[in-house]
């Protein structure tokens, strides 16, 4: 009978402690807007400093930041974040192309219902990120924020040994620097040294850093999807600006220009003189000045084009965004907020402290951000690159597209099994049939 | 004692099994009549998640996956266990550091023996392919040859699992009675004569238990894969377990993965039984 009453005694202090729990955080929730910002230096710093900022503006608003939980990905926190109702009001850091999923699921506001938001974003942003950003019921859930353009980076030392064309590229020009570079150094009968390299996995998001910059490139901007004359949206890539991209890079592989084994286990192959040439963002730029060797020169140039391109060349911006979840007591509060990180003097300091660039108009020509590419001229041609780079097309199933398209680049492309023509046929014809059951 | 207090002794595993198996499986046939995201509501879609699975190719390509995965892994690890079984149930020395020695990689993080797996079938910088260029043989690509990528994965399975079945089977060999040696000898039975009719079959049951774990554990494929090729190259080495944790956690189709995994369950019940009843009629 006594241990009974002590269980019970037990169980009522648990459920005490569980209640007091509850209370504690809902007296802090109610104290506060939550920012979560990205987990690396730069990003913290500059939350920090954008926060303290605030509150010491408006003390009658308070906000704590907190960079995002650790996990496997941003993306899988958020998820189960979104599950457990345990969302901040803001995160930055949001990939584009997951926020259709959670704007149909109605777990973000609609920014453009509150106030000012549409003056400022037509203020900053072009018509085409508008459109882009726009979602399929009409709202904009999220606030264009910071890009990172793919490019190509180019030795220079090894290109300047180079016959014929110097980079930038067309296909004909860097296929041909690809079988000058090609070279199997200690005689085993093995390339040991490539024009490039770039992931060979069929994991959906590589795509994103070889044949969706490439497409973009070759179709000026061209969307993966759109809408037909029923209204029904299908796939628009079976052309043959994307045929000539798996065909462009199907040679790459298939005549040894670029790697077909795995280098990212290695010392960086770029540094290490491996590969002549890889596609990456301005990220790069921050690692290779801090740990290359005395005398290594490179360039930054725009992605190889077909012979034919005219126009400007596009590629892949790899933008993140701004969204407010619907969690949030005080939406207008936190796009308030919001607007400090991005107006002019907030993106000048995203600038400064992560070398990231913002989703705004003509960054390389602005006076206001003219001091500081002049101190960085490592990343002026990715700052004039913004003017022309694309996102991702607005569908909640752009993952599963992205994986389509992986699948026949790997039996095309890496394998060698299917033509460019069948390929991407196929893959266009799986992505209707997706769309359609959506 | 209290009429109540067994109940009470036993709630914490009702509850536990509650919670955590009763639950899931109910909530997973449910789920299978549903299309849902995890954040938005469910939909109802009444069987068009069972219809969707014969129309998915690439399901029964990872089944398919599965299955050559087992018909190598299976005979392979019986083989290796049983071999090293009866050398090691032999007087030899050092017999318990090789015991300890082949059950060493059970023990050892599946992540951890995959990775350095992984490292050793590289196709530029592992040693394997370095011992063929010193023997002037051609390299071979392990993990990236369509025809070849699964077995790799099936070779380095039957290595980290092996030490398990060995144990199984040093139990099952001691357990034959010695005089049925003694009498074979008597009458002049070769190794081979003595292994046939008297060691397999006195084995039988040991035999039986090493098939069908060695069957679930192969059908449950996954880490293997999941890190040494990501299913690639060309889904030759997409088992069914990573395409069902595939349509849930990246695509979040958690209707049509909960579907997947029960049709998935049924094809490993056949199997089993198909095997029990031949084990059975070979008793």
């Amino acid at each position: 009978m006594r241990s009974i009453r002590k269980l019970r005694q037990v169980v009522r202090l648990g459920l005490g402690a569980l209640l007091l729990a509850g209370c504690t955080q809902r007296m802090d929730t109610d104290r506060s807007l939550t920012f979560w910002c990205s987990n690396n230096a730069g990003e913290i710093a500059f939350a920090n400093e954008f926060v303290q900022r605030w509150q010491q503006q408006r003390p009658d608003k308070p906000l704590r930041y907190q960079p995002i939980p650790e996990g496997q990905s941003s993306e899988e926190i958020i998820l189960a974040s979104v599950v457990g109702k345990t969302t901040p009001d803001i995160y930055a850091n949001m990939w584009q192309g997951s926020v259709e999923m959670y704007a149909k699921a109605g777990v973000l506001v609609p920014l453009d219902t509150l106030k000012g938001f549409r003056e400022f974003i037509t203020a900053r942003c072009d018509s085409a990120v508008i459109g882009e950003i726009t979602s399929s019921d009409g709202h904009i859930y999220q606030v264009p924020w910071k890009v990172n353009p793919i490019m190509l980076l180019f030795n220079t030392r090894l290109a300047n040994a180079l016959n014929g064309q110097k980079p930038p590229y067309t296909y004909a020009g860097y296929l041909d620097a690809g079988k000058q570079i090609q070279r199997d150094n200690n005689g085993d009968g093995y390339v040991d040294q490539w024009l490039g390299y770039t992931e060979v996995k069929a994991i959906w998001y590589e795509r994103l850093f070889n044949f969706y910059p490439l497409y973009l490139a070759a179709s000026n901007g061209a969307p993966l999807i759109k809408r037909d004359a029923n209204g029904r949206m299908r796939a628009a890539f079976d052309n043959p600006s994307a045929v000539g991209v798996f065909r462009f890079l199907q040679t790459l592989y298939r005549d040894n220009y670029f790697a077909r084994e795995r280098l990212s286990a290695t010392r960086d192959p770029f540094m290490a003189q491996r590969i002549a040439s890889q596609f990456t963002g301005p990220w790069t730029i921050g690692f290779v000045e801090k740990f290359k060797d005395p005398g290594f020169e490179y360039g930054t140039y725009t992605m190889p084009v077909p012979d034919t391109h005219q126009g400007p060349i596009y590629t892949y911006g790899d933008p993140k965004n701004i969204v407010i979840f619907n969690t949030c007591r005080d939406p207008q509060a936190a796009w308030e907020f919001v607007r400090t990180l991005v107006d002019k003097a907030g993106d000048l300091r995203l600038m400064e402290l992560t070398a990231q660039f913002p989703r705004r108009k003509a960054i390389d020509s602005d006076p206001f951000f003219k001091v500081f590419l002049a101190q960085n001229p490592r990343l002026v041609p990715f700052a004039r690159q913004t003017r022309y780079i694309k996102g991702v097309d607005n569908s909640e199933v752009i993952v599963e597209v992205f994986d389509i398209i992986s699948q026949e680049y790997e039996a095309c492309v890496i394998f060698n099994k299917k033509t460019p023509e069948a390929a991407i046929h196929d893959a266009a014809e799986a992505v209707n049939v997706l769309l359609m059951s959506e | 004692m209290k009429k109540w207090t067994p109940y009470l002794l036993v709630a914490p595993y009702i509850l536990h099994f509650m919670v955590f198996v009763l639950f899931p499986v109910v909530f997973s046939v449910v789920l299978t009549f549903h299309s849902w995201n995890i954040i938005a509501p469910m939909k109802y879609v009444g069987l068009a998640n069972y219809t969707h699975v014969f129309q998915d190719r690439l399901f029964w390509q990872a089944v398919w996956n599965t299955l050559r995965f087992l018909i190598v892994h299976i005979p392979l690890q019986i083989i290796v266990a049983l071999g090293l079984a009866e050398l090691l149930n032999r007087t030899v020395k050092g017999a318990s550091f090789f015991r300890a020695a082949f059950f060493l990689p059970v023990i050892v993080s599946g992540v951890v023996v995959t990775i350095l797996w992984q490292q050793l079938l590289s196709f530029n910088s592992g040693i394997l392919n370095r011992m063929l260029t010193a023997l002037a043989l051609p390299r071979v690509a392990w993990l990236d040859d369509l025809a070849i990528a699964m077995y790799s994965i099936a070779v380095m399975a039957t290595w980290k699992n092996v030490g398990l079945y060995i144990i199984l089977f040093l139990v099952g060999l001691q357990s034959v009675p010695t005089q049925y040696y003694e009498a074979a000898d008597l009458e002049g039975a070769s190794n081979w004569q003595k292994f046939r009719y008297i060691t397999l079959p006195m084995i039988n049951p040991t035999m039986f238990t090493v098939v069908v774990l060695s069957t679930i554990g192969g059908f449950s494929l996954f880490v293997e894969p999941y890190i040494m090729t990501q299913g690639g190259p060309m889904n030759t080495t997409l088992s069914a377990v990573m395409y069902i944790y595939r349509q849930a956690f990246q695509y979040y189709h958690m209707g049509y993965s909960a579907t997947l995994g029960f049709c998935f369950a049924l094809i490993i019940l056949m199997v089993v039984v198909l095997q029990r009843r031949y084990v059975e009629q070979e008793v």
